[in-house]
Formats: C-alpha cells, sequence, structure tokens
C-alpha cells in the first residue's frame, strides 16, 4: 500500500461521535477516511468515488442502512460493507440481510475489534477488484 | 429479638391486611431468587457502563439511553418483587426510585439541572464532579490546580444555584422573559434589548443569604491571605463557556472589587451576560439556550509585576513547534483584551524551553491593583520601558507549567498567566485553543510518516489510559527511584503499584511489563491523564533508561525517538473526555453507580436513604435475605431457620425446605453431620476442612484501605460492619447459598440428584477490600481454579462466574468439596497476593491442599 494507493473508506452513522472518533483512529492505520452524518449525501458521494470499505448505521432517518448498503452494492458491487448496529437491532439486523454484507459488528464496540474487521474487509475488497 | 418484633409486626398488620402479610414461604424464596438475579444483571450493566468511560469502545448516545433505561426498568421488578416478599413494608423505595429516574431522565434529555449546592463553594474545594455547580471556567481552573498542583489565586465560586435562585427570587426571569422574546422575533434590536434587561438585574434583590455567604467567604480568604492586595477579581463562568463555545470576551469581567462591592460586582457579571455583545454571540452560534446558568468566581487579585497571555503553538505557525507569549508590566487585562502593545517571545515546547525568539515593544504604562480597592494606570519606570517584562529563566519557567498544562488537557492550551510580587507563577484562566484545521494540514499523511518510523513493540499489553507522550525512558525498580523521577519522562517498570501515583502528575506516560488495565494504577493514569499501557511483558528488558521514545497509547505502539507528529496528530483529535458523550454517561453513571448505602446499622440505611440505583440493589437485597431468614413459624410450618453450629466464623443460617435437614422441627441449632441435602453437605465438609480457613486478622495497607474508602463504583462491600447474614436454603437436592466472608460477595447455587440431566452447579464470587487490582488477582486465581475443574469460567473485573452441569451425582458432589475449600481458602487472599508472580505460588498451595494425596498418584 504506498501512498498514492490508500484503501478508501466511507463512514455513515448519524450519530456524529462515531464518526468523530473513528476517522482518527482508522487514519492512523494508514486508511483514507470520509465521514458522512446522512445517508443521501453518503449515497451522493459513492456516486463520485470508489470506496473499497464502507462502514453504516443501521437505524437512520431517509435511506436506512439496509437500503444503503442495496445501492451501494448496485453502485460498486466490489465494495465490502460493514454494518454496525445497537444491541437491540443486531437479530433482525442479521436476519433481514440476504447476503452481500462482510460483516456486523455491535454497537458499542472496542477499538480493536473495528480495526480488525476492517482489515478483513479490505483484503477482500482488494481480491474483489 | 429483630426476628421476635417482626412476628409482632406481621401479627399486627395480619389482622387488618392478612392477605399481604401471609407470603407462603415458596413465593417468598422465589422472589428472593429472582432479586438475585436481577441484582446480578444490574451489578453487570453498572460494570459494563462503567468500561465504556476508559476510551477504548466507541459508543453513541443510543448506548447511554438504552443502558439506563435498562438499569431503571431492572430496578424497578428489583422493587417489585421485594414487595411481593415484604408487601407494604418499603414503600419508600417506588419514591426513591422516582425521584432518581426523574434525574437520569433529566440527564438523558440534555436538561439542565442546577445541581443543589451551596451558594458559595470555595475554589480549593471544588471537586472533580463539580462542573454544573461551578461552570467551565472555574472547574478547569480548580482542576489544574488541585490535580497538577499549579498555582491559581485563592478564590470562591458563586454557584448556578446561587444563579438560579437569583433569576426566580422577585420573579427576575419572568420579568427578563418578555424583552428577549421581543428581541429574538426581531421586533427590538439587541442593543435595546440589553437597555432594557440591564436595569432589570442590576436592580433585582438577591436572593436571602448570598450576600451573607459571599461576605464570609471574602473574610475567610482576607483572614489567610499574606496580604498585599485586599480586593477581588469577580469573572464569569457560566455553563457552555469555554465548552464548546469559547465566548471569549464575551462577559465582563471587574477587578479591584472591594469586598463590601462584591455583591453589586456579581449582579454587574450577571447582567452582562445580557449585553448587546452576549445575546448577538450567542445568536451568532446559535448557543442552544440564552444564559442557562451562570456561576461567577471571585478571586482575590494577584499583585502582578507582569502578566499576560500564553499559547502552547502559535495559530498563525503551528508548524514552527513553539509556544508563544505575550507579556506586559502589571495586571494582564490590557494584553489579554488586544488593547496595548506587548512583549511577543517565542519558546521552545519541548523541555529545557529554550528561547528562540523575543520581540519586545516599549511599555510605557502599567495597570495595578490600588490597596485600597479599584485599579489605577501607572507610568513604567524608564529604564523599564524597553526591556522585557519576563527574563529568559521566567520563560522557561512559565513555558514548562504550560507544557504541564497541555499534557494534561491532551489539546493546545490558551492560558493566562501573572507573575506576582514575590516572582510566582499564578495561573488565572486556561482554556483550550482551538486550531484544528491549521494543525490537520500539517498531519495530512500520518500514516506515511508512522511506517517510516522504528517501532520497539506494538501490539503488546493493553491500554490503560489512551493518549500520546514522549520522552526520556526512567527505569523504576524501587521505591527510591521515585525520588529522582524526572518532570516528562517515561516511566518504565515491571510491576504496577499504586505507589506510582506519587509521580503520575509529571511523566508523559508509563509502560509496565506486568498489571491489568482495571486495575488501581490504572485508575491514577486516567486521573491524570497519563497515556499507559500495561502488562507488555517486555517493556523493561527492550526500554533502556534515558532512550527517548514515544508511546502511542491509542494504537498500543512504542515508538524509538520522538514522533513529534503524532503529538500533533492528537491535537486534531477531540478529546473523548470532552465529548458530550462522554460527559453524558458520566453524568448518568453518577446517579446509578456510586454506592453510598454501605452500613446496614448505619441510620441511612433506608428506603428514603438511597440515591443511586445501586444503592436500592444493595438496600433491597439486604432486606431481602432478611426477610428470608426471618420466617415466621406460624405461617410457614417446616420451614424454620435453624443456626449452624460449626467451628468457622462463619454465622450461617439455614433454612430447609424439604429434606434438607435431618433435626428436629423446634430446633434451633443444627450440625454438618445433621445436613441432609447432598450439595449442602458437600460444600460444608470442604469448607470446614482444617488448613484452609486463615483466622488471622489481615493488616490492610494504607492504600488498600484509602482505595476501599474512597471507590464509589464497588460492586462490593466496604466496610467490615456491613457483613449481612450468611443465609443457605436447601433442599434434598438443592443448595442456593448468600456468603458474605469478610469483604466478598458469594453465591453458590446448586442441584444435584440421580437425574444427570438435571445437575448443575452454578458459583459466582464478587468483591473484596482492596484495590481493584488486587481484587482482580483473586478473581484470577479463582477463575484458574474453576477452569482447571472444569467449571465454564468467566472474569470480568474481580467477578468470577463458574458454571457446571450434567454430570453424574458423585463427580457433582466432589465439586462442591472443591469449592467448599476454595470458598475458605480464597478468604482474604487478595490482601495476602502483593503482585501477579504471587499467584501462582498460591495457586500452587491451593492445588498441593486439594489434590493431596491425588497429586502423588497423578505424577
Amino acid at each position: 500500500m504506498s501512498g498514492e494507493a490508500k484503501t478508501q473508506v466511507l463512514i455513515l452513522d448519524d450519530e456524529p461521535i462515531v464518526c468523530r472518533r473513528l476517522q482518527p483512529n482508522l487514519e492512523k492505520s494508514g486508511y483514507e477516511v470520509e465521514t458522512f452524518i446522512r445517508s443521501d449525501e453518503a449515497l451522493a458521494r459513492v456516486r463520485q468515488k470508489h470506496f473499497d470499505v464502507v462502514i453504516t448505521d443501521i437505524k437512520m432517518e431517509g435511506l436506512d442502512g439496509l437500503g444503503f448498503l442495496e445501492q451501494v452494492k448496485k453502485i460498486s458491487p466490489g465494495t465490502e460493507v460493514i454494518v454496525i448496529t445497537g444491541f437491540a437491532t443486531m437479530d433482525t439486523a442479521k436476519k433481514s440481510f440476504q447476503g452481500g454484507v462482510f460483516d456486523f459488528v455491535a454497537k458499542p464496540f472496542s477499538l480493536s475489534e473495528i480495526q480488525g474487521i476492517v482489515r478483513k474487509a479490505e483484503q477482500k475488497a482488494l481480491q474483489n477488484s | 429479638m429483630s426476628w421476635l418484633v417482626n412476628i409482632l409486626d406481621r401479627l399486627n398488620k395480619a389482622k387488618g391486611q392478612a392477605r399481604q402479610a401471609r407470603v407462603p414461604f415458596a413465593v417468598t424464596f422465589e422472589g428472593f431468587q429472582k432479586i438475585l438475579e436481577l441484582n446480578n444483571e444490574v451489578l453487570e450493566l453498572m460494570a459494563d457502563m462503567g468500561d465504556k468511560m476508559g476510551g477504548h469502545f466507541i459508543f453513541d448516545r443510543q448506548y447511554i439511553i438504552s443502558s439506563a433505561q435498562t438499569a431503571k426498568e431492572l430496578v424497578q421488578q428489583i422493587i417489585m418483587e421485594m414487595n411481593k416478599i415484604a408487601p407494604r413494608k418499603y414503600l419508600g423505595l417506588y419514591e426513591s426510585f422516582q425521584a432518581i429516574a426523574d434525574q437520569i431522565d433529566a440527564d438523558l434529555a440534555g436538561r439542565l439541572l442546577i445541581p443543589q449546592t451551596p451558594y458559595v463553594i470555595p475554589m480549593a474545594k471544588v471537586g472533580s464532579d463539580a462542573l454544573e455547580a461551578v461552570g467551565n471556567k472555574n472547574a478547569r481552573l480548580a482542576e489544574v490546580g488541585r490535580v497538577l498542583g499549579v498555582p491559581t489565586p485563592p478564590g470562591f465560586t458563586v454557584t448556578t444555584r446561587a444563579f438560579g435562585d437569583f433569576m426566580e427570587h422577585a420573579g427576575l426571569r419572568r420579568r427578563l422573559q418578555p424583552w428577549l422574546e421581543r428581541w429574538r422575533s426581531g421586533e427590538i434590536t439587541s442593543r435595546q434589548a440589553a437597555e432594557a434587561l440591564r436595569p432589570l438585574v442590576m436592580e433585582a434583590e438577591l436572593p436571602p443569604g448570598l450576600e451573607r455567604d459571599m461576605r464570609l467567604a471574602a473574610q475567610r480568604l482576607l483572614g489567610e491571605a499574606p496580604g498585599g492586595v485586599k480586593t477581588f477579581a469577580v469573572r464569569s463562568s457560566a455553563s457552555g463557556e469555554d465548552g464548546d463555545l469559547s465566548f471569549a470576551g464575551q462577559f465582563r469581567s471587574l477587578l479591584g472589587v472591594e469586598p463590601d462591592q462584591l455583591a453589586e460586582a456579581y449582579r454587574e457579571v450577571v447582567a452582562s451576560g445580557y449585553s448587546a455583545r452576549a445575546l448577538e454571540y450567542s445568536q451568532r452560534w446559535n448557543a442552544a439556550e440564552d444564559l442557562t446558568a451562570m456561576a461567577v468566581g471571585c478571586e482575590l487579585m494577584v499583585d502582578a509585576q507582569a502578566a499576560g497571555v500564553l499559547y502552547t503553538l502559535d495559530p498563525q505557525h503551528p508548524e514552527k513547534d513553539y509556544m508563544l507569549i505575550s507579556a506586559g508590566y502589571g495586571l494582564g487585562e490590557p494584553v489579554v483584551g488586544g488593547r496595548t502593545a506587548a512583549d511577543q517571545y517565542r519558546v521552545s515546547r519541548q523541555p529545557p524551553h529554550q528561547v528562540l525568539g523575543l520581540d519586545v515593544v516599549r511599555k510605557h504604562q502599567r495597570l495595578q491593583a490600588q490597596p485600597g480597592g479599584g485599579i489605577a494606570v501607572r507610568p513604567v519606570e524608564a529604564a523599564l520601558e524597553s526591556a522585557p517584562a519576563l527574563n529568559t529563566d521566567q520563560m522557561a519557567r512559565l513555558a514548562e507549567m504550560a507544557h504541564h498544562i497541555e499534557n494534561y488537557f491532551k489539546t493546545p492550551q490558551d492560558i493566562e498567566w501573572a507573575l506576582d510580587g514575590r516572582g510566582e507563577f499564578v495561573i488565572l484562566q486556561v482554556r483550550p485553543l482551538n486550531l484544528k484545521s491549521q494543525v490537520t494540514q500539517l498531519v495530512c499523511n500520518i500514516a506515511e510518516v508512522l511506517k517510516e518510523r522504528p517501532v520497539l513493540f506494538s501490539g503488546r499489553g493493553a491500554v490503560a489510559q489512551r493518549g500520546i507522550g514522549t520522552g526520556p525512558v526512567y527505569l523504576v525498580e524501587r521505591d527510591e527511584d521515585l525520588d529522582e523521577f524526572p518532570d516528562g519522562a517515561i516511566l518504565v517498570t515491571r510491576f504496577t503499584s499504586p505507589r506510582l501515583g506519587r509521580v503520575m502528575g509529571r511523566a508523559h506516560g508509563v509502560i509496565t511489563d506486568v498489571g491489568t488495565p482495571t486495575g488501581h494504577l490504572a485508575t491514577i493514569a486516567r486521573e491524570f491523564r497519563v497515556p499507559t499501557i500495561v502488562n507488555t511483558g517486555v517493556a523493561t528488558h527492550i526500554l533502556r533508561p534515558g532512550m527517548e521514545v514515544t508511546i502511542d497509547a491509542e494504537q498500543n505502539v512504542v515508538y524509538e525517538g520522538t514522533v513529534k507528529e503524532l503529538c500533533y496528530f492528537q491535537f486534531t483529535e477531540d478529546m473523548f473526555e470532552e465529548s458530550q458523550e462522554f460527559r453524558q454517561l458520566r453524568r448518568v453513571l453518577r446517579r446509578i453507580a456510586p454506592l453510598n448505602l454501605v452500613d446496614p446499622q448505619d441510620k441511612d440505611f433506608t428506603p428514603r436513604g438511597c440515591k443511586t440505583l445501586h444503592d436500592i440493589t444493595r438496600f433491597v437485597h439486604e432486606k431481602a435475605v432478611e426477610e428470608i431468614t426471618n420466617i415466621d413459624q406460624h405461617y410457614h410450618p417446616g420451614a424454620t431457620a435453624k443456626n449452624l453450629k460449626i467451628d468457622l466464623p462463619l454465622g450461617l443460617t439455614i433454612i430447609d425446605i424439604g429434606g434438607g435437614l435431618d433435626a428436629p422441627e423446634q430446633a434451633r441449632q443444627v450440625t454438618v453431620e445433621q445436613i441432609t441435602s447432598r450439595p449442602g453437605r458437600a460444600l460444608l465438609e470442604g469448607m470446614a476442612e482444617p488448613g484452609l480457613w486463615s483466622t488471622q486478622p489481615m493488616s490492610v495497607d494504607l492504600g488498600s484501605f484509602m482505595s476501599s474508602v474512597t471507590r464509589t463504583f464497588a460492586n462490593s462491600l466496604t466496610s467490615p460492619r456491613e457483613v449481612g447474614q450468611n443465609l443457605a436454603v436447601v433442599s434434598r437436592e438443592y443448595l442456593n447459598l448468600n456468603l458474605r466472608l469478610g469483604y466478598h460477595f458469594n453465591i453458590i447455587d446448586a442441584y444435584i440428584a440421580d437425574e444427570i440431566s438435571a445437575n448443575y452447579i452454578y458459583f459466582r464470587f464478587l468483591g473484596g477490600v482492596t484495590d481493584l487490582t488486587r481484587r482482580t488477582r483473586r478473581a484470577k486465581l479463582l477463575a484458574e481454579v474453576l477452569a482447571h475443574d472444569d467449571f465454564r469460567t468467566e472474569v470480568r473485573g474481580d467477578l468470577v462466574v463458574g458454571r457446571i452441569k450434567k454430570l453424574p451425582a458423585e463427580v457433582m458432589i466432589e465439586k462442591m468439596r472443591l469449592l467448599g475449600r476454595l470458598v475458605s481458602y480464597s478468604r482474604q487472599l487478595d490482601v495476602k497476593m502483593q503482585n501477579d508472580a504471587q499467584i501462582d505460588q498460591y495457586l500452587d498451595e491451593f492445588f498441593k491442599f486439594n489434590d493431596g494425596p491425588e497429586l502423588a498418584v497423578k505424577s
């Protein structure tokens, strides 16, 4: 991974604290990170630019995490999507996904946990391309 | 006697409300078990919420809301269960619960609750939880004084409570409101609004007692003051000020206020919250409310020979890595307000803080506090006019102080300082310097930079406190080494020890070979916000004294040399501890976790005395045990409470619910031989084996004692007097044991019958008198033994849970004997075990006891 070809990560969560804390953490590990708190804006960005890994919350105003995942996969099939969600919606989330999602993470999660999952998603995304 | 009183009480009640009073034992016992179960759930939830404060987890508001909600629901269920087993006896619990739940809801809704403090709090007594009472500015200043020992002016705070009462007294808020509304609707300008608002505040009567409290506090300070100027500086400290918004310079500060003018000055400062510029400022930033609560600081004037401002990083040139000092003669107000030209000095950010450049201007005048009150402009002596206001030695000393403050807050600081008549620096105000956008440009390629840096080790051990620090390695092998600890060094040591707390405020980082992130040291590290990695296993081997290193306790990496970029990178991150979510969790936890009710003998051990959810669970648990042991024979024939006669200081009450005892019904005492309960008999035989039970009292050293006194987030018991009742409920196949031995809290629940599939043992152990590190050691030892003996084992901090099931009766009985031995053996072990290495030693000793002759057979 040279300076020119950083892995591109997009984070979408309507709770700004998640973006604010996750972004610097991933940047330090060498990812280039963009964050969004509105799904329509995140989707517009996905149309413009390729992301290797997308991390998205489930419950959001407007287009929710499920809808967002579907759109991302349609626009960019090689993108790996990690879903983060509160424990209450974890089961429903798992059930409602027919596939296509890389992994689920229950909120709250530890920084090392998300790092590990992003790393695996990154490897898979690189194989995809 | 309480037993008798209870019966009489019940008989009395039975006349009027026979239905409620007669609770069949089966119902009582079921309720009791339900309470235990719920109690465990609440304790685990509290531990989980406490964990999230450490910074390694990302959580959001939803987490706080749902956890708090769950905690409330669980505790409400506990109260309902209690009401089932002791109908209408503790109705006060509903009231206490409602009050706590309302507070939690207010916290969750972000409503400002003005804490019910005194009107006036001396700055020296402002604690870490006083933010809402004293406002951001005062809280910060008190914090650097308290934690870092930085000199600050003696003073006191007029609290937000005083403000709240001022607003309500004589209907001030009601009279301000119409003007504010007209201004908000655009009907009048901010200037017009301010002109109408100011006289309302200035003429309003203060609430009774406020003026007197201020006068008394002022007199006390003046009595203690060493001389010099006897007047006050009166400054605002609003909630929100210097928080998300700086409000810098929006409110008035008054200087040279005489003690009998303090009340007037107080009104002035409050009125400045409604000045045209303050109104416009809050509107521009869309501040959530108009002035919600303003605390006011009253500090003794510093007889300043020089004063000014220090930025720990130059906002214009952050890449140049120096501190920027602005200085003038006399009081700092003209320099702070930018009304006069001032000297500018550039000083290196790194110790020993070399002076890099001076820009000295001609200073004609100085502002001075007058001994009799007020301030006056005086000419500067001709010889000094063109000299720097500080000498290089003073610049370096000031920079060192600033360096400490920045290290503590982990972000560049804007510091107001003064040099007093005796040549000592005093810090007047501290606030974060906002330069995120500038710094971000410096570090956009942080990952690239890091790749080139030599890593000494990474991913070893556990992060106890996040953060980044650089400095020379200082190896601590013995306690005496601490005497020589240099400022700004990285402390490297083999074991964690609370004694390291002595130098924590001066360390830039801590790295240990052994230890846990939940230990006492970690608590201190968090208090001082010192980046700390524990349990690396290799630190003392790899790190040599004097070596320059960078500790990255974010990613758990230790680099050789100084990685300056990392320090800058840290500035771009929001301080987790400053985030709203962190503060909200902390506020909510304050209503949930602290344990105030520790002693059942205490007069406050009542439903009304419950101030937190933890208090309620503690109270109910104690009373539930009492309820079940005070069984009324008249209503529950066959289920009588008997005392166990045994040669151990155990004090165990046994209740037989069917075939668990072979003793006459009216007997008050039973022996171990009379126990026919299979699990009960086996456990007690194990406990009573000779040689295991240490009866000699342990001397608890001061550190442990202090930690047991100060620990508020304790899942355990803290005073020897609170040893409640030990209780076993037995039947032929069943045992439910609740044990408080010394300070531990132990539950064993077991069913052993010939039918294998129904057999189970549940073991749960929690608490202790000593600090968490040592309790965790004991937890480890217990877990090792349980795991070794095939229990499915979980450890969380000092909580150990072991489960085993579906084994033949004779195997289960052997397991119960083992548990008996273990319970006896582990009594007070946490006090005995001084370091982690001893875990193995005591483990060996136990296995020798336990396996005894078998060991020889095995080997």
